[in-house]
């Protein structure tokens, strides 16, 4: 096992990282730019390097310094958490060549699964049904006539995105002409790339993905689903588990092709396969080839832990366990509270003047607040995330309930106000809603 | 920067104690102990030995002395104060450097970077020891 982890990341998924790290006895190095100096899983780390100003580019996506650091304080391995580099294939193949460990997937892997496109071509010949779309569009007549085969209305997305970042939608032809540019655009500024592809634009489809890990060694196993349908602007804003709409055939079928697909791959590591559902058929939209932030919802169903797997795994342990031995029990939900206006979303950075968090049985907190802490204005605005579980849904919802109105953040504007509506939306509480759903919801008045 | 463990509380009394012990044993009038950012001087008075002071080196993330003539550092890495292993050092306490003149060499991943003056005076604090690990905003030296 590892001696000393590097985390090359911030915020609660830092803090989530070094309390893993520690349970297992291994020593942390926590990077961090200036602006994260006072932040908790800095404090708490046995060994902390500052690698750059606030900036992302400087500090967090600065491979030399975060290189460096795990040289001069002597790391096994680098965590690279989730976003900044952690699906950066390059940085993963650095690492590795600098003699540390990558913890995470082959660089082979996540540059696959990087490639949208590419990604969507394996995974169609892996026999999984994948959303009827077009590869790489290069002009408007090549989007034209892809489009004219695939079906209006049309989704452009950047080849080499994900995340739900720099997607448009075109109704028709004149629209599809109108915003191929402007995507075309957006995906060289994000992603570096403006290639683009066009995909069938569903109407009201539920975001259901699984979770899976897989040791590299021929163990492979699903950890079930999760329902991450409530969006806004493509951004996830509370997911649960298990999905309210999926029978237990279905959640066995689809974790099986998951499992199956996987294994053909040799897949080391953790990974979610997106899939969007309508009207009883699955499509697979994106693989994510690292750990997400909706993890502990998975974690409270399953009982296990998932960044401790990814550190056996990544230190050459086989899982210890097969299909069968995974006992999916209860209801999990997860809130994600952001430091922003509950109503325009405007981003509220500052300093946490009172802070209280929510606790009892099944109430899970992940967050690196606390009284006194100054939410920097650089980076995203996720400072909490609220994980409940609970023996029934309905067990969960009355739980989510409790801990929102007791839970206390005070100095910012959080959005914690949102999920309180929305725990008490009767579409909700019925799991009754689908992608578009949220986004009418703030729509409505308060 | 924390490197090597957690900064124990400081005064370190046991430590004092042990560096008082040794002075008197040899017969010594001063014996300064630096481990990593941390340094203690324990010196001979007329009355007996007794600790000047604890000045813990103030090379803390994201430059904790904002004085004009800090030199910190711009990026990662090991802090050599030579050219190369045995040369005698770029600069020495008390020099008067003129601005983009080569003070020290930052290592990063087998680069050597050099790191320039950027105003000129006199070198009044050498902050870092040689093949010390330095962070991003670490104060390396001061000029006067």
């Amino acid at each position: 096992m590892f001696e000393k982890v590097l985390i090359a990341n911030r915020g609660e998924i830092a803090l989530r990282i070094h309390r893993a790290c520690r349970e297992m006895g291994i020593k942390t190095v926590a990077v961090h730019s200036t602006a994260d100096a006072a932040a908790m899983h800095v404090r708490l780390a046995d060994e902390t390097v500052c690698i750059g100003p606030p900036a992302a580019r400087d500090s967090y996506l600065n491979v030399a310094a975060i290189l460096s650091a795990a040289t001069i304080t002597g790391a096994d391995a680098i965590h690279p958490g989730l976003g900044f580099l952690a699906e950066d294939a390059d940085f993963a193949a650095a690492v590795e060549e600098h003699g540390f460990t990558f913890i995470g997937p082959s660089a082979e892997h996540i540059r696959l699964m990087g490639d949208k496109v590419a990604a969507k071509d394996a995974i169609r010949k892996l026999g999984i049904p994948t959303v009827p779309g077009s590869a790489g569009v290069h002009d408007l007549a090549a989007a034209e006539a892809a489009a004219s085969a695939i079906g209006y209305p049309i989704l452009i997305k950047a080849s080499a995105g994900g995340g739900g970042r720099g997607m448009k939608v075109a109704d028709d032809r004149s629209e599809l002409a109108h915003m191929l540019p402007i995507a075309q655009h957006e995906a060289a500024s994000f992603f570096g790339c403006g290639e683009v592809y066009l995909e069938r634009h569903l109407e009201r489809p539920r975001h259901i993905e699984i979770q899976i890990l897989g040791d590299g060694l021929g163990g492979i196993v699903h950890l079930g689903e999760r329902d991450c349908s409530l969006q806004r602007s493509h951004q996830k804003v509370l997911e649960e588990s298990p999905s309210p709409a999926l029978n237990q055939e279905q959640r066995d079928r689809l974790g099986a092709l998951a499992v199956a697909a996987l294994r053909e791959l040799g897949y080391k590591g953790v990974g979610t396969l997106e899939f969007l559902y309508q009207d009883g058929e699955f499509f697979f939209i994106e693989m994510n080839t690292r750990l997400q932030v909706e993890h502990p919802v998975t974690e409270m169903i399953s009982g296990l832990d998932i960044v401790r797997e990814q550190l056996r795994i990544a230190a050459g342990a086989p899982l210890g366990y097969h299909q069968a031995d995974i006992k999916l029990c209860g209801h999990a939900i997860e809130c994600r509270i952001n430091a922003e206006c509950p109503n325009t979303f405007a981003p509220s950075p500052g300093r946490v003047t009172d802070y209280h968090a929510p606790g009892g049985l099944g109430v899970r907190v992940d967050s690196a607040l606390y009284q006194g802490y100054g939410v920097p204005p650089y980076y995203d605005s996720l400072i909490s995330k609220l994980v409940i579980h609970g023996k029934s849904r309905n067990e969960c919802l009355m739980r989510l309930r409790r801990a929102l109105e007791e839970y206390v953040i005070g100095g910012i504007e959080t959005t914690i106000p949102l999920h309180q509506r929305l725990v008490t939306a009767a579409e909700f509480i019925d799991g009754d809603y689908d992608v578009h759903w949220l986004e009418r919801f703030v729509g409505r008045p308060a | 920067m924390k490197i090597g463990g957690r900064s124990p509380p400081f005064p370190d009394a046991e430590l004092v104690r042990t560096l008082a012990a040794l002075l008197t044993e040899t017969g010594l009038t001063e014996i300064e102990y630096a481990v990593g950012d941390r340094r203690i001087r324990v010196a001979r008075t007329a009355g007996g030995p007794a600790p000047l002071g604890a000045s813990s080196a103030p090379s803390a993330a994201g430059g904790s002395i904002e004085h004009p003539g800090a030199v910190k550092a711009p990026i990662v890495g090991t802090a050599y104060l030579a050219p190369q292993p045995g040369a005698p050092p770029f600069v020495r306490l008390g020099d008067i450097v003129v601005e983009g003149q080569p003070l020290l060499i930052i290592e990063a991943m087998k680069v050597m970077n050099q790191i320039r003056a950027h105003r000129p005076g006199r070198l009044a604090q050498i902050l870092v020891a040689d093949a010390q690990p330095v962070e991003y905003g670490s104060v390396l030296m001061l000029i006067e």
